[in-house]
C-alpha cells in the first residue's frame, strides 16, 4: 500500500511535467521551433490510441476471454497500410479547407451542411461518453488499489489525512484532466484547431505508459516467473480447462467475432473524434504519416507483449480468480513488493487516460462549439459586439462538459461492465462515421441526404443493438427489453434484432448498424443528386491531389523543382544576398547536374531547409505555408502572388488569419483587374476581416499637393471619407504621409492634433491608425482604418499587418503604373506596326520589265521603321532610273520623310529629265524642311537608257555605287560629286554617264550595309562588297542580294542589323 | 519510366493489405490456430506476434520505398489518385 499523499503528489509532480512540456512546446511554436514537427512525436501522439483500456483492460480481456483483445491492435496495423493514399488525402483536404474536426469534415464534404454537422456532434459526444466513464473508471480505480489494495469493494470518497480533506478521486481527476484540456485546449481560439503543446504533452504521456506497461510486464515474466515459457507451461498445467484463451475460433472467441473486432477496430483508429484530431488536424505535415505507418504500429506491438503473460500470470497467482484481472497489472506489483512499480504502473494509466480524455474534450468541444453553439449565437446574435471572449468561455465550458457527461456515465452505468466492453460501445460508435467519410473520398455520387440518413439510422441501431443492452446490463433499465424484445415482440430483441441469433453482441450490432446505415447511405445517395454546394465541394474532397482547373498546369507543377526556384522564394523574404549564402552554405561540395537540378531525395532536404530557413525571419507555421503553396503554384500566375507575398515584411509571429489576409490580398492584386476594383476589393478584404467602421486609401495628387480619396469602405462621411487631406502635419493624414510612418491613435479621448480631434470627437471615432503606401520607400499615399467600437484595437501585430497590407496597396499602385506604362507602349507598337506596313507598302512590290536588264532589290529597316529608300521608274519612253536613298535616323520621322521623297520623285517624273535635275530639285525642295528637323538624306540617282544602254548617274553624298565591268574584269565606283541633301540650299551637282555592255552589274547599297559591325567592332566595308560582287556577278540580281545579305549577317553575327539595309543590282544582259 | 514504376504502388498496398486481411482471419489463420506448443509457446500466439513486426515490416519497406521514389510527395499522389477514383467514379 502506498499512501495517499505519496499517491498525489507524485501524480501532482508528473502533472507539473506534463505541463512544463506543453506549455515549453507552445512557447517554442510562438518562437518559430516547432517541437513536435518530426515523424517521432507524431507517431507518439498517434499512441493516445492506447488508453486505459490498452493498458489495464487488454489484460483484463486476456485473462477472460482470451487473445480476442489483439484484434483491437492488429485492425490499426492492417488499416496503417492504407494511410499513405487515405490518411493523407484526408489530411490534404484538411489543411486546404482548414477544417477543424470529423464533423466539419463530413458536413464540409456534403455541401457544408450545418444538419449533418449537428448530427455527427451529438451522435459523436454520445458515443465518445462512454469512452472518457472508461477513463475516469480506470483512473479512480487504480488509485483505490493503490492506495488501499485489499478493498474488494468500490471506494467512493478518499480522506487526505493532513488536511482532512474529502474528495471523489474521479471527480478529482476529471477536474484536473478538463483543467488540462482548457489550458492547453482552448487558451485562445485558433482557426486551425492545432495545440503543439498538448501533443507534445500526448507524446511524452505515450513514452511513459509504454515503459511503465513493458516495465511491469518484465517484472510479472521474469520476476514473478522464469519467462514466458514457464507461464505458458504452468497455465496449461494448472487450467487446462481454460486453454481456448490461447486460441480463436471456441468459446466466445468465435471467428465472426474476430473478423468484427478487427474490422471495428480498424474503423475505430481512423474516425474516433479523437484519433482524427491528433491524426489529421494535428499533423505537421503529410510527410509523417510515411514514417508513423510502421512506428505506431510497432509501438502496438511493444505495448501489447507483455499482455499474455501478464494475464496468465495473474491468474496462476491469483488461482484462476479473475475478477480484478482488469487490474492485474498494477496489483501484481503492490502484491510482490514492489510499490514504485505500481506506483510507475499508476502514472502509465494515468497518462494513458489522461491523454485520451484531453484530446477527446478538445476534440469534442471544438465540434460543440462550431456546430451546435456557434449556429445558435449567431442566430440570436445582433453583431454588434465583440464574441471571441464569449466563444473562449463556452468552449471552455464544453471542456468541463464532455468531461463531466463521461462522469455521470461512470458513476451511473461505469460500476457494471468491464473496461473492455465500454470501450467497443465507443468503438462501434465511431465505425458509423466510416461510410460518410470514406464514401466521401472516394465516391462523386454520395449525396448530403445519403450521409445524414445513413448516420441518423446508423446511430440508431447503434443505441438499440448496444447502448440498451448495456442500459439493461447495469440496471438501469428492466432486462424484459433484451429478454422479450420492445413491447414484448422477439423480433425486437435488441440483441437478436429480427431474429438474427448465433452472434456475439459486437457482431450483431456491426452487423446492423453497417446494414442500416451503409444500406441507406447508398440506396439515398444513388436516389438523389448533390445539390450545388455539394457538387462544389466533391472535387476539393474526392480531387483534392488533382484540381480540376489546374489540369492543364499539372505537368509543370509535377516538374522538379530546380535549386533556383528554391533560391528566389527564399530571396523574396530574406532577400537576394542572403538567401544566396544561405545555400552555398547549405549546397556545400552536394552534386548538381548541368541544369542546376537536383536528385530526388535533395529536393526534399532543401524544401525542408527552405522551410527552416523561412521559418527563421516568418515563423515555422507560416514558412510551411508558404513553401507549400509555391512548389504547387509554380508556373501559374500564383507566383505572382507569392512576388507579392514576399513583398511586405510578415511578421514571425503572425497568426494563420494574418496570413490569409495578406494572402487574400495578394490575390486581389495579382487579379489583374483595373487598379480601382483591386483597391476597392483590397478595402472589402480588410474592413471584412476586421470590421472597421470606415477604411480609406488616398493617393497623393501630385500636381495640387493633396492626398485624394482612391478607394473607400464603410460609413459615409464628409469629415473622413469623402474629403482630401493637405499635406500639413495637422493632421494625422498628413504626418503620416510627410514622415512616411505609421500613426496609431488606440484612444481618441488622448488626441495631440486640435483639427483632427475636432472630426474624430464628431464622428464618434474611438480608435484609428494610418499607413504610409510606398513604393520603394517613397511615400505615395495613406491607408486608414477607423474604428467606433473599441479603443485600443491598434496591437503591435494588428499595427504590423495593417502596415503590410498598405504596402501590398503601394504594390498594387505601382503594378498598375507598370502596367499603364506597358499599355502605352504596346499602343506604340501597335502604331508602328502600322507605320511599317505603310512604309513596306510604299517600296516596290516587283521588278518592272525592261529589255535588257535583270533587276532585284531589297529593303530591311533596323527597326519597325526606317528611313531607306529603293525604286525603280519605268519611263514611257523606255528609260529606267533607279534610287537608292537613306534619311538619316529610323524613327517615324525618317519614315515620313522618305515618303515624301518618293511622292516628289514620283510627281516629278515626266517632267524632270536627267539626275542631276531631280538631285537639285529635291535639295531646294527640302532644304527648309530637313534643316527645321536637322535631319539630312543621301540619294543616288541613276538613269539608265536601255536602247543605247548609256546610264547617267547623280548622288547627293550617297555611298558611290558599284560597278562590275565585265569586259576589264573589275569593279569601279561611281561617285560623282554631290553634298547631301539638306545642307546648301543651291548646291551644283555633277551628274556623269557612261555606257554599259553586257555581263555588266549596278550595285546601288546604302551605309547599312558596309558599316554592319562585328564583335570585334570591323565595319563590313566596301572591299568586301566589291569582293562578292567581283565573285558573284554572274548570278541572278535577286540570289545575287541573297548572297550578299547572308553574307552581311555572317559577318556581324546577328540576324538583325543596325542600321537599314538596302540593295539594288541590276545586270545587262543580252536584249 | 518513372510513372511505370510508381504505378504498381497502389497495386502493391491493395495486394498487401488484402493479404494481411486473409492472413489473420478464417481460414487461413486455422491453419495456426491449433492446440500445440512451439518452443514452449502456443502457435497462435506464436504466429500473431511473428507474423505482426513481419506486416510492419513490409509496412517499412513500403515507406523506404516511399522515400526512395518519390522526393516530391504530390507526385505518386496525383498518380495514385488518377486511378483510384476512375474506378470508383
Amino acid at each position: 500500500m502506498i499512501s495517499v499523499t505519496t499517491v498525489i503528489l507524485t501524480s501532482v509532480l508528473y502533472f507539473g511535467i506534463l505541463f512544463g512540456v506543453a506549455y515549453y512546446a507552445d512557447r517554442q511554436r510562438e518562437r518559430g521551433h516547432s517541437l513536435v514537427d518530426n515523424p517521432s512525436v507524431y507517431s507518439l501522439s498517434l499512441a493516445v490510441y492506447c488508453t486505459s483500456w490498452t493498458f489495464y483492460g487488454s489484460v483484463g480481456r486476456a485473462a477472460t476471454n482470451g487473445i480476442d483483445f489483439l484484434a483491437i491492435y492488429l485492425g490499426p496495423t492492417l488499416i496503417a497500410f492504407s494511410w499513405w493514399f487515405l490518411l493523407r488525402k484526408m489530411v490534404r483536404i484538411s489543411k486546404e479547407q482548414n477544417i477543424t474536426s470529423i464533423a466539419d469534415f463530413i458536413s464540409s464534404r456534403y455541401g457544408k451542411s450545418p444538419l449533418l454537422g449537428a448530427v455527427v456532434t451529438v451522435f459523436a459526444v454520445i458515443g465518445i461518453m462512454p469512452y472518457i466513464a472508461l477513463q475516469l473508471k480506470a483512473v479512480s480505480r487504480t488509485f483505490d488499489l493503490l492506495v488501499s489494495p485489499l478493498a474488494t469493494v468500490n471506494i467512493r470518497m478518499h480522506v487526505l489525512p493532513k488536511f482532512d480533506l474529502h474528495f471523489d478521486s474521479a471527480l478529482v481527476v476529471a477536474l484536473i484532466l478538463g483543467i488540462f484540456g482548457i489550458i492547453f485546449g482552448a487558451r485562445h481560439l485558433d482557426a486551425s484547431e492545432r495545440h503543439e503543446g498538448l501533443v507534445a504533452a500526448i507524446a511524452l504521456e505515450s513514452v511513459v505508459k509504454i515503459i511503465a506497461f513493458v516495465a511491469a510486464g518484465i517484472f510479472v515474466t521474469y520476476g514473478l516467473f522464469d519467462g514466458f515459457t514457464e507461464i505458458f507451461h504452468d497455465f496449461l498445467i494448472r487450467f487446462p480447462e481454460r486453454r481456448h484463451l490461447l486460441m480463436l475460433g471456441s468459446g466466445e472467441n468465435t471467428y465472426a467475432h474476430w473478423l468484427s473486432m478487427t474490422f471495428i477496430s480498424m474503423m475505430a483508429i481512423m474516425f474516433l473524434p479523437r484519433q482524427f484530431h491528433i491524426m489529421v488536424i494535428e499533423n505537421c505535415r503529410e510527410d509523417h504519416i510515411r514514417s508513423a505507418m510502421w512506428r505506431f504500429p510497432a509501438y502496438m506491438v511493444v505495448i501489447n507483449l507483455f499482455v499474455i503473460p501478464i494475464a496468465l500470470g495473474g491468474l496462476l497467482l491469483a488461482n484462476g480468480d479473475s475478477y480484478n484481472a482488469d487490474f492485474f497489472v498494477i496489483t501484481l506489483p503492490l502484491q510482490y513488493g514492489q510499490p514504485w512499480l505500481a506506483l510507475l504502473v499508476f502514472l502509465g494509466g494515468f497518462s494513458a487516460s489522461a491523454g485520451m480524455v484531453m484530446v477527446s474534450s478538445v476534440a469534442l468541444s471544438t465540434m460543440i462549439l462550431n456546430h451546435l453553439l456557434i449556429p445558435i449565437i449567431l442566430k440570436f446574435h445582433t453583431g454588434a459586439n465583440e464574441l471571441s471572449g464569449l466563444l473562449l468561455n463556452l468552449k471552455r465550458l464544453c471542456i468541463l462538459a464532455v468531461i463531466f457527461l463521461g462522469y455521470v456515465y461512470y458513476r451511473l452505468l461505469g460500476e457494471s461492465a468491464a473496461l473492455v466492453n465500454i470501450g467497443l460501445i465507443s468503438f462501434v460508435a465511431a465505425t458509423q462515421f466510416a461510410p460518410a467519410v470514406i464514401g466521401g473520398l472516394y465516391w462523386r455520387q454520395a449525396t448530403r441526404r445519403g450521409a445524414t440518413v445513413g448516420l441518423v439510422l446508423g446511430f440508431f441501431m447503434w443505441f438499440y443493438t448496444l447502448l440498451i443492452p448495456s442500459f439493461v446490463q447495469s440496471g438501469w433499465i428492466s432486462p424484459g427489453i433484451v429478454q422479450e424484445g420492445l413491447w414484448g415482440l422477439a423480433l425486437l430483441k435488441p440483441t437478436q434484432l429480427f431474429g438474427l441469433s448465433g452472434f456475439d453482441v459486437w457482431t450483431h450490432a456491426l452487423f446492423w448498424t453497417m446494414f442500416v446505415n451503409l444500406g441507406s447511405y447508398l440506396a439515398i445517395s444513388l436516389l438523389t443528386s448533390p445539390s450545388k454546394e455539394e457538387r462544389e465541394q466533391i472535387g476539393k474532397f474526392v480531387d483534392v491531389f488533382n484540381p480540376a482547373p489546374l489540369k492543364a498546369e499539372r505537368t509543370r507543377i509535377s516538374k522538379a523543382p530546380t535549386i533556383m526556384e528554391f533560391v528566389d522564394l527564399m530571396a523574396k523574404f530574406i532577400g537576394i544576398k542572403q538567401a544566396h549564402t544561405a545555400i552555398s552554405e547549405y549546397m556545400g561540395n552536394r552534386e548538381i547536374d548541368e541544369k542546376g537540378g537536383l536528385s530526388e531525395n535533395d529536393i526534399l532536404k532543401l524544401k525542408r531547409f527552405t522551410e527552416l530557413t523561412l521559418a527563421g525571419s516568418v515563423g515555422a507555421a507560416p514558412a510551411r505555408i508558404i513553401v507549400d503553396k509555391y512548389l504547387s503554384a509554380r508556373g501559374s500566375h500564383m507566383e505572382d502572388v507569392f512576388d507579392l507575398f514576399g513583398s511586405v515584411n510578415i511578421s514571425r509571429t503572425a497568426s494563420r488569419e494574418q496570413l490569409s489576409v495578406l494572402y487574400d490580398a495578394a490575390r486581389t492584386i495579382a487579379s489583374g483587374n483595373d487598379l480601382q476594383s483591386i483597391l476597392d476589393a483590397l478595402l472589402e478584404v480588410f474592413t471584412d476581416q476586421f470590421k472597421f467602421d470606415l477604411c480609406v486609401i488616398r493617393i497623393l495628387d501630385e500636381d495640387r499637393q493633396t492626398l485624394t480619396v482612391r478607394s473607400q469602405r464603410g460609413m459615409s462621411s464628409e469629415h473622413f471619407g469623402e474629403s482630401e487631406r493637405d499635406l500639413t502635419s495637422e493632421t494625422f493624414i498628413g504626418e503620416t504621409f510627410l514622415t512616411n510612418s505609421v500613426s496609431v491613435v488606440n484612444d481618441s479621448d488622448v488626441i495631440s492634433k486640435p483639427t483632427t480631434a475636432q472630426i474624430i470627437h464628431r464622428e464618434k471615432i474611438l480608435s484609428f491608425a494610418h499607413a504610409p503606401i510606398s513604393i520603394e520607400g517613397q511615400p505615395i499615399g495613406v491607408l486608414s482604418a477607423f474604428s467606433r467600437t473599441a479603443k485600443g484595437i491598434f496591437t503591435k501585430e494588428f499595427v504590423e499587418l495593417f502596415t503590410s497590407l498598405a504596402g501590398m496597396v503601394g504594390v498594387a499602385w505601382r503594378n498598375a503604373q507598370q502596367t499603364e506604362h506597358l499599355i502605352r507602349a504596346r499602343e506604340q507598337q501597335r502604331e508602328l506596326a502600322i507605320a511599317k506596313d505603310i512604309q513596306l507598302s510604299l517600296l516596290p512590290t516587283s521588278t518592272p520589265e525592261v529589255p535588257g536588264v535583270a533587276l532585284g532589290g531589297i529593303c530591311i529597316p533596323a527597326q519597325e521603321v526606317g528611313g531607306d529608300y529603293y525604286d525603280y521608274l519605268h519611263h514611257e519612253d523606255g528609260r529606267l532610273d533607279l534610287v537608292i536613298a537613306d534619311v538619316s535616323g529610323h524613327n517615324v520621322g525618317a519614315a515620313l520623310l522618305m515618303a515624301e521623297t518618293r511622292t516628289l520623285i514620283r510627281s516629278r517624273k515626266g517632267h524632270l529629265n536627267n539626275p542631276q535635275e531631280i538631285i537639285r530639285e529635291l535639295n531646294q525642295f527640302f532644304y527648309e524642311d530637313l534643316t527645321r528637323a536637322e535631319l539630312f538624306i543621301t540619294l543616288f540617282y541613276l538613269q539608265f537608257c536601255p536602247e543605247t544602254r548609256q546610264i547617267t548617274f547623280a548622288s547627293a553624298g550617297h555611298s558611290p555605287t558599284l560597278l562590275w565591268q565585265s569586259k576589264l574584269k573589275k569593279c569601279i565606283r561611281l561617285d560623282p560629286e554631290g553634298l547631301i541633301i539638306g545642307v546648301k540650299e543651291d548646291f551644283p551637282y555633277e551628274q556623269e554617264s557612261l555606257k554599259l555592255v553586257d555581263g555588266d552589274v549596278l550595285l546601288l547599297y546604302t551605309d547599312g550595309v558596309i558599316e554592319a559591325e562585328n564583335d570585334m567592332n570591323e565595319l563590313f566595308g566596301e572591299d568586301r562588297l566589291v569582293l562578292l560582287l567581283e565573285e558573284h556577278n554572274k548570278l541572278p540580281p535577286q540570289d545575287m542580294i541573297d548572297h550578299i545579305i547572308e553574307q552581311v549577317r555572317l559577318f556581324s553575327g546577328h540576324r538583325s542589323f543596325k542600321d537599314d539595309v538596302s540593295l539594288i543590282v541590276m545586270q545587262v544582259k543580252q536584249p | 519510366m518513372k510513372t511505370e514504376r510508381k504505378l504498381p504502388l497502389k497495386d502493391a498496398w491493395v495486394i498487401w493489405f488484402i493479404l494481411g486481411v486473409v492472413m489473420i482471419n478464417y481460414p487461413f489463420l486455422h491453419i495456426f490456430n491449433k492446440d500445440i506448443l512451439v518452443f514452449g509457446i502456443p502457435l497462435t500466439i506464436l504466429y500473431f506476434y511473428i507474423g505482426w513486426p513481419v506486416s510492419i515490416f513490409v509496412i517499412y519497406l513500403f515507406s523506404i520505398y516511399l522515400v526512395r521514389h518519390s522526393p516530391e510527395h504530390d507526385a505518386p499522389g496525383n498518380d495514385q489518385d488518377n486511378n483510384s477514383h476512375g474506378g470508383a467514379a
